[in-house]
């Protein structure tokens, strides 16, 4: 088994096939991730509605999602601007479903930038709930996607650390975030982020003294 | 020109009266000793070449073995192997149900070719970055010339396995070689993605225990010091049982209150 194949060689491995659904499993446990992960990429390839099924480039995408998505949020605004959260939060945790579950070959750029945008909003939805740790981490996960750019994203995850009381965190964060947005293309909202720093320096400065 | 040999001949062995007097006899077999002369550098070279030969070739194919003897740099290629195993698979042993498939539809090789160029494009990743720090490595003379060796080989394999790709690519659809690296490459970058939103993902629990214990915290200090605050204003009137579940709703109260005053500060710059 551990014998390296050369370029005219390869090691035959048990394979079955299924005749209804056409999945791949195996005997041999070594193989089930691999063979899962195949058997997701068959069934995108089956969707496809290309001719004869052909896997197209990645940079155009199938706008179908796209608009799907769009609208989700859509919702998921309109909802976080009545104050109904939970209701805001679950649109948006169907958006990011379905993002996440873009065919795996579109272009990860626009993956990133779409979920960026719906893990901030949800970011905010949280912290509309005062769920501080929810709102913190999709926060992270939203700057993680676009850390230039995203200075509401750098907000955010300071504000939550301050709700939560972790200064020193936070304001190592929001530092992080003024040295990345500082050169950005969001430069001019870039006072909201120093407000919140000074906010958080003077807290400590505060907890110092007592 | 023979005539003048013998005569020198004759000065030197002038006791040897025998030599003399044959001397005019032994003119015939003159080309005897041309072709002796002759066969020995002939003998001399055939030996030369053919011991530098034979060691070049031993020397070579000792080096080959060697070579295949080196460790490969990548594990076994797994994809690749289902792949091929795929393309090898007798279908109707190898699915059951009613109905036998009587060949293995092209929607599974293309995604068992695709995710063999996905691995494909991780290890072509690996090449690239291992390459410009082995090389200093190499030249330093920090690593054995042997991993050198090794890493070339897989550039070598790897080259070969690209091509390979492309040609089966090819074979499904036209020009579908041209972008199927492109798409493995996406590929790759979206695995890495959701493999960092998991890992972020995975803190939350923690997190969310953390808070939830110091949130319980800051409840027991704010009972605290309500309790402090009622037991200087309020004597004994009430049962200190009773007190003490009336200033937990208290706590509860003001403990809600206070973050959803700060949130709605935060809501108003978020929206800017």
């Amino acid at each position: 088994m551990a014998a390296p194949e050369g370029p005219e060689t390869f090691t035959l491995l048990p394979l079955h096939l299924d005749a209804e659904t056409k999945a791949l499993s195996s005997p041999n446990t070594n193989l089930a991730d691999h063979l899962d992960e195949l058997n997701r990429f068959h069934r995108h390839i089956v969707a496809l509605d290309t001719p004869n099924q052909n896997i197209p480039p990645p940079a155009p995408v199938n706008p179908k999602r796209s608009v799907q998505i769009g609208k989700l949020r859509e919702s998921g605004n309109a909802s976080f601007k009545k104050g109904a959260f939970a209701e805001a939060v679950k649109m948006y945790d169907l958006a990011i479903r379905m993002a996440l579950d873009r065919p795996p070959w579109e272009a990860s750029g626009l993956v990133r930038e779409e979920l960026s945008a719906l893990h901030g909003n949800r970011a905010q939805a949280m912290m509309g709930q005062q769920a501080w740790p929810e709102g913190a981490l999709d926060a992270k996960i939203s700057t993680e996607m676009k850390r230039v750019g995203n200075v509401k994203g750098w907000w955010r995850r300071g504000q939550c650390l301050k709700e939560m009381g972790r200064l020193e965190e936070a304001r190592d964060w929001l530092r992080q975030g003024v040295e990345f947005e500082r050169a950005g293309p969001e430069k001019a909202n870039l006072g909201e982020l120093e407000a919140l720093l000074r906010d958080v320096e003077g807290g400590l400065a505060a907890k110092a003294k007592a | 020109m023979d005539n003048a040999t013998n005569s020198t001949f004759n000065g030197t062995f002038d006791g040897n009266g025998t030599f003399n007097g044959t001397s005019g006899a032994f003119t015939p077999p003159v080309p005897k000793p041309f072709w002796t002369g002759l066969l020995l550098p002939t003998a001399y070279l055939i030996i030369l070449i053919g011991s530098l030969y034979s060691f070049s070739s031993v020397y070579r194919q000792r080096q080959i073995a060697r070579a295949s003897k080196l460790e490969p740099w990548f594990p076994q290629h797994v994809t690749r192997n289902i792949y091929l195993s795929l393309l090898h698979l007798d279908p109707e042993a190898a699915s059951d149900g009613e109905k036998k498939l009587s060949k293995v539809p092209d929607s599974v090789l293309k995604a068992a070719l695709l995710k063999r160029a996905v691995e494909d494009i991780q290890r072509i990743v690996q090449l690239r970055q291992a390459k410009p720090a082995l090389q200093t490595l190499v030249q330093r003379g920090s690593v054995g010339d042997e991993l050198w060796q090794r890493f070339q080989r897989a550039e070598q394999e790897m080259e070969l396995e690209v091509k390979d790709v492309v040609n089966e690519a090819n074979a499904f659809a036209p020009n579908w070689g041209q972008v199927i690296f492109q798409s493995a490459n996406e590929i790759n970058q979206n695995i890495m993605l959701k493999k960092r939103i998991a890992e972020m993902q995975a803190e939350l629990d923690s997190d969310k225990a953390w808070w939830e214990n110091k949130r319980a915290g800051i409840q027991d200090q704010f009972m605290k010091e309500l309790e402090g605050d009622s037991a200087d204003a309020a004597a004994a009137i009430n049962p200190p049982v009773g007190r003490k579940t009336n200033s937990d709703d208290d706590a509860v109260l003001v403990e809600a209150g206070g973050p959803a005053q700060a949130q709605g500060g935060g809501k108003k710059k978020g929206k800017k």
